[in-house]
């Protein structure tokens, strides 16, 4: 076979793909990612948009979890307060009761559990970041107010629901306790043994103090169990934030698989595409200084 | 035979020289001419004319050109199906930075955003700032629809411009061919080997390969070129011009003597551009579409049976899309937010609780939910990020692997055809040669005449 005495359109082609895999390993290196447009690897780019997702999902899982533990820490804190008010109050009826006490003493007791009262519906009424902790997911106002008509009575204006917020894939936690199981359940209502005690304190009915007194006790246990409904929320959360650095990292190996450039290979497939090119230029440059003419005088 | 006929041959041979310089100086200036196929002087021997059968001279047969016409014919396939991929990848490359990981503003992005703008809410579900955050991401949702929507279309639009200009070009190159026909067609009467324009006719046919496939036929009245479906180009002398007109979603179609072509033609420029308006950016706004009506709609399913933060019934966060028909053509660019304040996000389930975020969490779980065509959101985007992406990476390496069959068929053909610059010289050195050694004969019997000549008017006898 003759042999083909035009080599330049061989040698453009030849320089062409040697320059492309110069800038693709240059590229590669300068972004390092291996996968910049859909076309450098339809499958990765498509993997990656659901990683994305799986990675956005991620963070706001970290957030909500973040957001959660404020919320169940104010509201455990404001429970604490609780919790001391009502000790308060039953230590203030168990001398009451002991029948030790003269009536104007009787009276300061009263108006001191009183105080008690209204500082713990205070409490009650406790708002976090803009929404009431303690009204299920009424929204309307307080959750506790005074009766218009007996002003003895507290009324729970909420309702019994709680929010369920997502803290990872498939797993939710109740964002709230509300009030009626805590201050107003059926039976065991805080506001209303604080009352039966300062009515009994007034009356001087040393009887009924000390019935008061052991319905606070009740009313106590209930306020401890919501307690521990918060305590275990939080553990769950900050079980959740460790899951969640662990799926962040998994999540990110992927990714870098998926679309990031290994650097090694990028530099050796720069440094190998580089020589292949000066070859080319090289070779190029060579063989077009010969021709028979130059030969010929 | 005498003298006189071996000066005959002699003379012959002289212009037989000359002759074969003139080749050889045709070959060299046409070192570099796009489709000039190297000539070589084809020479015979004289039938012997006298009584010595020996003594005959030379003479010129012809001047052929070196053609490979099967080689010629395999190039011009293989240029049309190159140029359709590399056309089809460039044609697709604008759409595809809209499906890249990097965009910030995408499609996938911005529905990511919105639904951890959802999360966000549930934490808090009366908080009037994440209602307000949720609008606006809900409003980048409509927007990156929107963009790639666009970008789909001004690819579309722009195929469709190049789509004329490609039509007009292959009039031109179509009428070129018919006048190189009929010119062909007049040699041929005469007998004429008319190599110029047998030049012109593959350079025209390679050209005409870049723009569009076709198929020709050696007829009669010279070549007869037709579209792959048959339908008639250039018969003869004549050409038949390519036109376009509208069809009813106002893009070009192209018209052959009547017949519309615009399906059949798969390769060169023309068929790149057609099957990017046609089959893949076509196939991809109408998914586009579709995910757009879809998610939409599932959204506002949710948001309807919802209460809003005032109490009242939730109203469709997106518009359009229009429900009461189902089309969702158009979809992706008709998209935007309908609600204006984010207290009108139905977050709650009941009149009584508005802090209640029961809905909320319904609206988030269609995260994960077949919501369009059997897909979640991500999953959708997904698949079309893939398609984008598989579309302009498999036309690039057909191109490039067409690109590497064609290097072959080219080499294959320079082999062949191209002018060799040494062959040429050595030719060149040959004929000269050929030249003296003749003019050297035609010297040594002028001698020879002249002594014959000068015998009897010497004083008698040799001298």
């Amino acid at each position: 076979m003759r042999v083909n005495p035009d080599f330049s359109a061989d040698m453009v082609t030849l320089m062409g793909q040697a320059q492309q895999a110069v800038q693709t390993a240059a590229m590669q290196l300068s972004t390092g990612r291996r996968v910049n447009l859909p076309s450098d690897d339809p499958a990765a780019a498509a993997a990656m948009v659901e990683e994305n997702t799986l990675a956005a999902g991620v963070d706001q899982f970290q957030s909500n979890t973040t957001s959660l533990q404020d919320t169940l820490n104010t509201a455990n804190s404001t429970l604490n307060s609780v919790v001391t008010l009502m000790q308060k109050a039953i230590t203030l009826g168990t001398e009451g009761g002991n029948g030790a006490m003269n009536t104007s003493n009787l009276t300061a007791i009263a108006s001191e559990v009183s105080g008690i009262k209204s500082e713990m519906l205070s409490l009650a009424n406790t708002s976090y970041a803009g929404s009431y902790l303690f009204g299920g997911t009424y929204n309307g106002g307080p959750p506790y107010s005074v009766n218009a008509t007996d002003s003895t009575k507290v009324d729970y204006n909420g309702n019994n629901h709680q929010n369920m917020v997502q803290i990872s894939t498939g797993l939710y936690v109740a964002s709230n306790l509300p009030g009626s199981q805590i201050f107003s359940q059926t039976g065991s209502n805080v506001f209303d043994s604080l009352q039966a005690l300062i009515s009994a304190l007034q009356s001087g009915n040393y009887t009924a103090v000390g019935a008061a007194t052991t319905n606070l006790s009740t009313s106590l246990n209930v306020v401890s169990a919501a307690q521990a409904f918060y305590g275990e929320a939080s553990t769950e959360l900050s079980n959740n934030e460790t899951y969640l650095a662990q799926e962040k990292l998994t999540i990110t190996t992927r990714q870098d698989a998926l679309v990031s450039a290994d650097m090694a290979t990028a530099a050796t497939t720069l440094t190998q595409a580089q020589t292949a090119l000066s070859a080319s230029v090289q070779a190029a440059a060579k063989i077009t200084q010969f021709n028979l003419l130059d030969y010929i005088r | 035979m005498g003298l006189t006929g071996d000066l005959r041959v002699s003379v012959q041979s002289l212009l037989n020289a000359t002759e074969a310089m003139d080749v050889t100086s045709t070959n060299i200036a046409n070192l570099n001419t796009p489709g000039y196929a190297r000539r070589v002087l084809v020479m015979e021997e004289d039938q012997p004319t006298g009584t010595y059968p020996g003594s005959s001279g030379a003479q010129v047969a012809s001047v052929h050109t070196i053609r490979d016409k099967v080689v010629d014919m395999a190039i011009n396939a293989k240029t049309s199906e190159q140029n359709a991929n590399s056309t089809l990848s460039t044609a697709l490359s604008a759409v595809q930075t809209e499906f890249s990981d990097t965009t910030a503003a995408s499609i996938g992005t911005g529905i990511d955003s919105f639904f951890s703008a959802l999360q966000s809410l549930s934490t808090s579900p009366t908080n009037t700032s994440m209602r307000a955050i949720v609008l606006t991401k809900a409003g980048n949702v409509a927007s990156a629809f929107q963009s790639t929507s666009f970008a789909i279309v001004q690819a579309r639009q722009q195929a469709d411009q190049s789509v004329v200009q490609s039509t007009s070009d292959a009039n031109s190159i179509l009428q070129q061919i018919a006048e190189v026909n009929q010119q062909l067609a007049i040699s041929q009467a005469v007998g004429k080997e008319d190599n110029a324009n047998e030049d012109r006719l593959s350079s025209l046919l390679t050209k005409l390969a870049g723009i569009m496939d076709y198929q020709t036929v050696n007829s009669s009245d010279g070549l007869t070129l037709t579209t792959t479906s048959g339908v008639p180009l250039v018969v003869g002398s004549s050409a038949y011009a390519l036109t376009n007109q509208l069809d009813a979603a106002g893009f070009n179609q192209v018209y052959a003597g009547g017949v519309n072509i615009t399906g059949t033609v798969q390769g060169g420029e023309l068929g790149g551009y057609l099957q990017a308006r046609d089959q893949v950016l076509n196939t991809l706004g109408t998914q586009l579409d579709q995910f757009a009506y879809d998610f939409a709609k599932a959204v506002n399913d949710v948001q309807t049976t919802g209460v809003d933060l005032n109490g009242n019934a939730g109203t469709a966060l997106f518009n359009p899309p229009d429900t009461t028909t189902g089309n969702s053509a158009g979809a992706a660019a008709a998209i935007t937010v309908a609600l204006t304040s984010g207290a009108q996000i139905a977050a709650s389930s009941s009149v009584g609780a508005t802090a209640d975020n029961s809905n909320l969490m319904k609206m988030i779980k269609l995260q994960s939910q077949a919501v369009s065509n059997g897909d979640t959101p991500a999953q959708a985007f997904s698949g079309l990020t893939f398609q984008v992406g598989n579309a302009i990476s498999q036309a690039n390496s057909n191109a490039t692997a067409v690109g590497n069959i064609l290097t072959q068929l080219q080499n294959q053909q320079s082999s062949a055809e191209h002018v060799s610059l040494e062959e040429e010289t050595s030719n060149l050195i040959l004929y000269q040669r050929s030249y003296q050694a003749a003019a050297k004969v035609i010297s040594v019997i002028d001698n020879l005449m002249v002594d014959v000549l000068n015998m009897g008017a010497s004083s008698g006898g040799y001298q």
